[in-house]
């Protein structure tokens, strides 16, 4: 094998902080072979952006490297001055980071910012920079290269700003080359389209790639080599195929078995890792995972685990990995069946929602400029009791301002929203009090949709105070929500910053629960958890379905959790639902151009099944730009004059499978 | 960029108007009666409806209000009690010295402030950055009146270096010069440590955002990715506080102007007051008001002209 | 991102409840030490002067007049011979008398107005700020003189000026803060609850609003010291013989050529309470406000 272009050795790190030393980084050792991918896998608090920061040397202020060397090209970068730093950053590494919004300054026109990147290259002129840049553009495939280059980053749209990031970073024609969760700030179709970008430029490039990321997925679709880690430790690494079809550690395989979209039994119960990570100030004696692992040996308590060998390219840290090689038979997952019945508990007909923009003066400068903005467009659902509701769609697609509309957070313009027969759309705050009853909403963020300064019990007992107890004991109500969620008593006196994104969760299906409503409205219930954690909220809401009759409307951009959770699935796009019908039914054979681009859009966490091509080109137009006719005809593989001109109307295929198309896929 | 620029010219209209009309309302609702305020107890009736005559006083408010708004608009503040010289006129012999004090404060003080911020954010906590930072406080925490005060006492008393009365002889420009150097001292004084504090805070606040750690991922040098990189946005926020900060500067100016006997607004404000002659105190204060809001103005619209984002936008 | 390593908990966001959890946090810098102790001395000696001061603040005793600094008097006389440092001690008590007063009233006001702007119906929100504004171009001092002026000068008229120019300094933050707070998911969440409006300000976005306003508190109270001190130096507040930091200047500076030292000395206790407030206002922001922290 070819000497490594990186080479980690032992490397430790610490942060001082308040609460002592936080080992953030203990002996990790990996390599980055020349011309390769290297895939980073980890959740959240298990060191990968330390050690980025740690190979770049921008590691904070109260971080130190206690063990280890960084070897790049011969020297250590952990010993290197700060000034050879800067040379080895501007000439031989580059980097691309998670959120395009906030990566580039917003002051500086791009063009500058492209070309200020060749600052070490003094030999070349103003103009042979420029030059440079316009070619990077055109290779990222940004059109109109020229004129583009002096716009300000405000003026591009994400994907666009992560694709100059991408040329930023390759500018210098780095030998190595890191992204740091490129794409998760990105929709599914543009993170389809980012991932086929940068495969091919590192074809074209050859550098070496280190590759971050907490997406099974997207490991599995882009890299050659894997490198698990948990809590600050490397606990496995190999090749690709090696750590999918044969992972070791008991950590790497149930990471796999979590991901949601491997289960494709939707009556299964999804696999979990129970348990946290470690407190990483105090660590725990032995194996770090040994609280989570479940087998465990006498060994594992008191040694830490070394990496060992399982075949030449394939090692392990873990004592009882043996046992692995033999796989268990699968299909013991505990099964849930669904109790969905014909009686709808909501009808929505004709819904619109539609926001003002622009004040008096613009409206002055514009006369003809659009006054208003249009979330959501003639949107009609119907969700029968026991049933869940799949919405699906990538940001900006109206898929919130639809929910919100429901709850009467949001006017909804006409059309009509029946709850159990009522209508509720339009009735004033006062008369829609007594539905809220009846209907409750969980919101994206577990933690953030707490409010931040009253503890966890007065959260829960607070919609008994707003609609009235009625002489109930709030404290013993609490305790039996506690109880269904799964939550011990403990984390009655905390507060919400205080939980961890999966116990905020609880709380907030608790609080959702309080008042046993009959509709739950679940916006993105797993954003911001970890794979791991996921399985036990999607399980939890499950069970609780199953239990109460619950009925839910499920918002997602995340279609492997749809497709386990719905019975019936709606795709939007700029505000309409383009598609709707049985989950089984969309996800086997899709209709419209877009659900199937969606479908494609999906990493596959399995290495045998790559995608070969970009799934859609272009991106969502803004919902104040609509293009005339069928909206994704711009991005449409198979649009017709037709769809140029003329909106499709619906179209009814067979077992309630409605599409908006005029030329519905074949096999559907 | 003109849909900005025409709100917030707008909403300045829109205060200047309500400016005068909280001034009218001032002075006709505020407990005391202004005749005998202005005339004192010695006026004979006679010269009380005289005088109510000339003022208008004897017509209903809203005529009163609307014949000081046209007299605003057409630039007539109405004339001294005493000598009969139109206010307008006053003010404007009193205005240039008030001016050239501010400006002669701000400029040096915010020079300094932005030096220093920008200097001690680039080493946070080092010995540097902490010495800035005490000296910054220190400055902050001397009120103005008193640093002028002192600085009267040191160089009246003590040192007798630098002229401490009045503004110097007409036409003599190192006379004004030398004339300037204490009461702009004392009035920037203060800023200085406010500035630096403030472009320091948001210099730090600008370091920790994502594209600068872009930036110095790609190895640009330390000194462009702080001053070429963070300075221009962290610029943007403090232009705004400079403009709002004229406004104190204002209020400091006035002090020192009586207080080293300089012949500005400030001083001929507290004379009038001294002698009760309203119209002149009136304008004084509309004047000023109007000062500030088109510092403001100017200040805001300048640094929207210098942020893309809003320079672009319609 | 970077990973969470600094550990949660640490802002005083669960602390900040518990004054004495907060008092201990800024206990933690020697500029937190500065400043609560010269606050705490501030308040006590207001509090206790009439017990520590040596002489009589209104006791004439002409041959001892335009003394300087001496073991007798500690800063000197004035013209009449009356004791400057027992005249400051007892001018600190109508400095924390007007400061408490005008900061606690002005923090209420702008507290409820920047609350229902921030919250309310969009033409107040436009009709405060339009209000606000108006108010700032006013130079604060320039409008106490005209209002004095007609008036007549007085502790009252001080405070009520000081009022209506730091209202809306308040109002601003309250306001930004529960616009910030608006869009919140856990305000929505308490809206989906059916939660009254009422409610919502008073349980969730009061809590959360008042750290930032109290820390404008700390730092407005050496405003109001420095306007009172500034109108009644130029004879528009509180009058002589009533002993105010201000008035003092304002005697000290007419016999300015006779001696330096009532001046001197008046001007001592408004730099050293300014410090003071100022350090303790900077180190509560540092523990209510964690991001502005100086570095990781």
């Amino acid at each position: 094998m070819a000497r490594p272009v990186l080479a980690v050795r032992h490397l430790s790190v610490d942060f001082r902080t308040l609460r002592g030393r936080v080992h953030a980084l203990r002996d990790v050792s990996l390599e980055v072979p020349p011309n390769k991918i290297v895939g980073v896998l980890g959740e959240s608090g298990c060191g990968k952006s330390t050690l980025i920061n740690a190979v770049t040397g921008l590691l904070a202020n109260n971080a130190e490297i206690t063990r280890g060397e960084v070897i790049f090209e011969q020297a250590d970068l952990a010993k290197l001055s700060e000034r050879e730093l800067l040379k080895v950053r501007g000439e031989k590494i580059s980097m691309v980071f998670q959120d395009p919004m906030t990566a580039q300054n917003p002051v500086i026109s791009v063009g500058r910012q492209m070309t200020d990147t060749l600052y070490r290259h003094r030999k070349l002129s103003a103009g042979e920079k420029r030059k440079l840049a316009t070619g990077m553009f055109r290779k990222v495939g940004i059109s109109d290269p020229e004129e583009r280059m002096d716009q300000f980053p405000h003026e591009f749209s994400g994907g666009m700003r992560q694709r100059i990031s991408i040329a930023m970073a390759l500018m210098m024609n780095p030998d190595l080359f890191i992204a740091d969760e490129p794409t998760t700030a990105l929709d599914v179709t543009m993170e389809a389209q980012f991932i086929h970008l940068l495969r091919e430029l590192q074809a074209d490039i050859g550098c070496a790639v280190l590759f971050i990321s907490h997406n099974l997925g997207l490991i599995a679709e882009l890299c050659d080599e894997v490198v698990v880690m948990y809590a600050g430790e490397v606990v496995e690494k190999g090749p690709l195929a090696e750590i999918f079809f044969n992972p070791c550690h008991h950590y790497t395989r149930r990471l796999i078995e979590c991901d949601p979209s491997r289960v494709l039994d939707r009556s299964a119960v999804l696999p979990t890792i129970p348990g946290r990570l470690p407190n990483l100030t105090r660590l725990p004696a032995g194996c770090i995972f040994r609280s989570r692992c479940g087998h465990a040996i006498a060994e594992c308590a008191t040694k830490s685990p070394p990496l060992l060998a399982v075949s030449e390219t394939h090692s392990v840290a873990c004592f009882n990995h043996a046992s692995l090689i033999e796989r268990p038979a699968g299909g013991r997952a505990p099964r849930l069946k669904s109790n969905a019945s014909e009686n709808p508990v909501l009808e929505v007909d004709g819904v619109h929602v539609r926001y003002p923009t622009g004040g008096l003066i613009r409206r002055l400068l514009r006369p003809d400029a659009p006054r208003h903005m249009d979330a959501v467009i003639d949107v009609g659902l119907k969700v029968a009791e026991g049933q869940t509701f799949g919405l699906a769609g990538e940001s900006g697609s109206g898929k919130s301002s639809l929910g919100r509309a429901i709850m009467g957070l949001t006017p909804a313009k006409d059309g009509s929203i029946r709850f159990k027969g009522d209508e509720i759309r339009g009735l004033p705050p006062r008369e829609f009090k007594r539905y809220r009853r009846a209907m409750a909403m969980m919101f994206q963020d577990p933690v953030a949709s707490l409010s931040p300064r009253q503890k966890v019990r007065r959260l829960v007992m607070e919609p008994f105070e707003i609609h009235g107890a009625d002489g109930r004991d709030l404290n013993r109500e609490a305790e039996n929500l506690f109880q269904m969620v799964g939550l011990s008593r403990e984390f009655f006196d905390r507060y919400a910053h205080e939980l961890s994104g999966g116990q905020a969760r609880r709380v907030g299906v608790a609080r959702a629960l309080a008042l046993r409503p009959a509709l739950i409205i679940a916006d993105e219930p797993t954003a911001g958890l970890d794979v791991s954690v996921q399985g036990e909220i999607l399980n939890l809401l499950r069970e609780l379905q199953r239990e109460l009759g619950l009925t839910y409307i499920v918002i997602s951009h995340n279609l492997p959790v749809l497709r386990h959770v719905s019975d019936r699935v709606g795709i939007m796009y700029l505000g309409r639902i383009v598609e709707q019908g049985p989950t089984d039914r969309i996800f086997s054979r899709p209709a419209h151009p877009y659900t199937r681009a969606l479908l494609d859009g999906i990493p596959r966490p399995d290495p045998s099944m790559r995608r070969k091509l970009e799934s859609i080109e272009g991106e969502i137009p803004s919902i104040t730009n609509r293009p005339p006719g069928c909206e994704f005809h711009p991005r449409c593989p198979i649009a017709s004059d037709l769809c140029r001109a003329v909106p499709p109307a619906a179209t009814e295929l067979n077992q309630d499978h409605v599409v908006h198309c005029h030329n519905p896929l074949q096999g559907a | 960029m003109l849909n900005y620029a025409l709100q917030r010219i707008g909403l300045a209209i829109v205060i200047v108007f309500l400016v005068v009309f909280a001034l009218f309302v001032m002075i006709h609702f505020i407990p005391g009666d202004p005749v005998a305020i202005a005339l004192g107890p010695r006026a004979t009736p006679e010269i009380e409806a005289r005088f109510v005559a000339k003022m208008r006083l004897d017509e209903p408010l809203y005529m009163q209000f609307f014949a000081f708004l046209g007299g605003v608009l057409q630039g007539d503040l109405g004339n001294d009690i005493f000598s009969e010289r139109p206010v307008l006129t006053i003010l404007f012999e009193a205005l240039p010295y008030t001016v050239i004090l501010a400006t002669a404060a701000m400029a040096w003080s915010a020079a300094l402030g932005i030096f220093l911020g920008c200097f001690s954010a680039a080493r946070p906590n080092s010995l540097i950055d902490r010495i800035t930072g005490v000296v910054s406080i220190g400055t902050i925490t001397v009120p103005s009146f008193v640093v002028s005060i002192y600085m009267l006492i040191v160089f009246a008393v003590f040192l007798k270096w630098l002229p401490v009365i009045g503004a110097g002889e007409p036409g003599n420009f190192w006379d004004q010069a030398r004339h300037l150097i204490l009461p702009a001292f004392a009035v920037g004084l203060g800023w200085v440590g406010y500035v630096a504090r403030m472009v320091r805070a948001s210099m730090l606040e600008v370091i920790g955002e994502n594209h600068i750690r872009a930036a110095r991922s790609f190895g640009l040098p330390h000194r462009v990715v702080v001053y070429r990189y963070a300075l221009k946005v962290a610029i943007l926020p403090t232009i705004t506080l400079l403009g709002i900060g004229f406004g104190n500067l204002l209020s400091g100016a006035v002090f020192a102007e009586i207080i080293f006997s300089r012949p500005g607004i400030g001083k001929l404000i507290f004379d009038m007051v001294m002698t009760r002659n309203f119209p002149v105190v009136q304008g004084g204060v509309l004047v000023t008001a109007i000062l500030y809001v088109a510092t403001t103005l100017t200040a805001d619209l300048l640094a929207a002209a210098m942020d893309p984002r809003i320079r672009k936008s319609l | 991102m970077t990973d969470r390593f600094e550990p949660a908990g640490e802002s005083a966001f669960s602390e900040d409840r518990k004054p004495a959890a907060t008092l201990r946090m800024v206990l933690r810098t020697p500029q937190g030490v500065i400043g609560v102790t010269i606050v705490a001395v501030f308040l006590l000696s207001a509090l206790f002067a009439p017990a520590i001061a040596p002489y009589d603040p209104f006791q004439i005793n002409i041959p001892d007049r335009l003394q300087a600094p001496s073991l007798n008097h500690l800063l000197g006389t004035d013209q009449l011979g009356r004791d400057t440092f027992s005249r400051i001690l007892y001018g600190g008590r109508i400095a924390v008398q007007l400061a408490g007063i005008a900061v606690g009233l002005s923090l209420a006001i702008g507290l409820v107005l920047g609350m229902i702007a921030g919250y309310g119906p969009r033409w107040f929100d436009n009709l405060m700020l339009l209000l606000f504004d108006t108010i700032r171009s006013f130079p604060t001092i320039v409008m106490a003189m005209a209002v004095v002026s007609l008036t007549g000068p007085s502790l009252e008229m001080v405070m009520a000026i000081f009022v209506i120019n730091a209202v809306p300094g308040f109002g601003r933050i309250a306001r930004t803060q529960t616009l910030a707070l608006r869009n919140t998911e856990f305000i929505l969440a308490e809206h989906s609850l059916g939660a009254s409006t009422a409610l919502i300000l008073r349980r969730h976005i009061m809590p959360n609003v008042v750290g930032p306003l109290l820390i404008l508190a700390a730092m407005d109270v050496p405003v109001v010291i420095t306007v009172e001190a500034g109108l009644s130096f130029l004879g528009l507040g509180v009058l002589p013989p009533t002993p105010s930091w201000g008035s003092l200047l304002n005697e000290g500076f007419r016999i300015l050529r006779d001696t330096p030292w009532p001046v001197i000395a008046g001007g001592l206790p408004l730099i050293i309470t300014t410090l003071g407030f100022t350090f303790l206002g900077e180190s509560l922001r540092d523990v209510f406000d964690p991001k502005l922290r100086k570095e990781p």
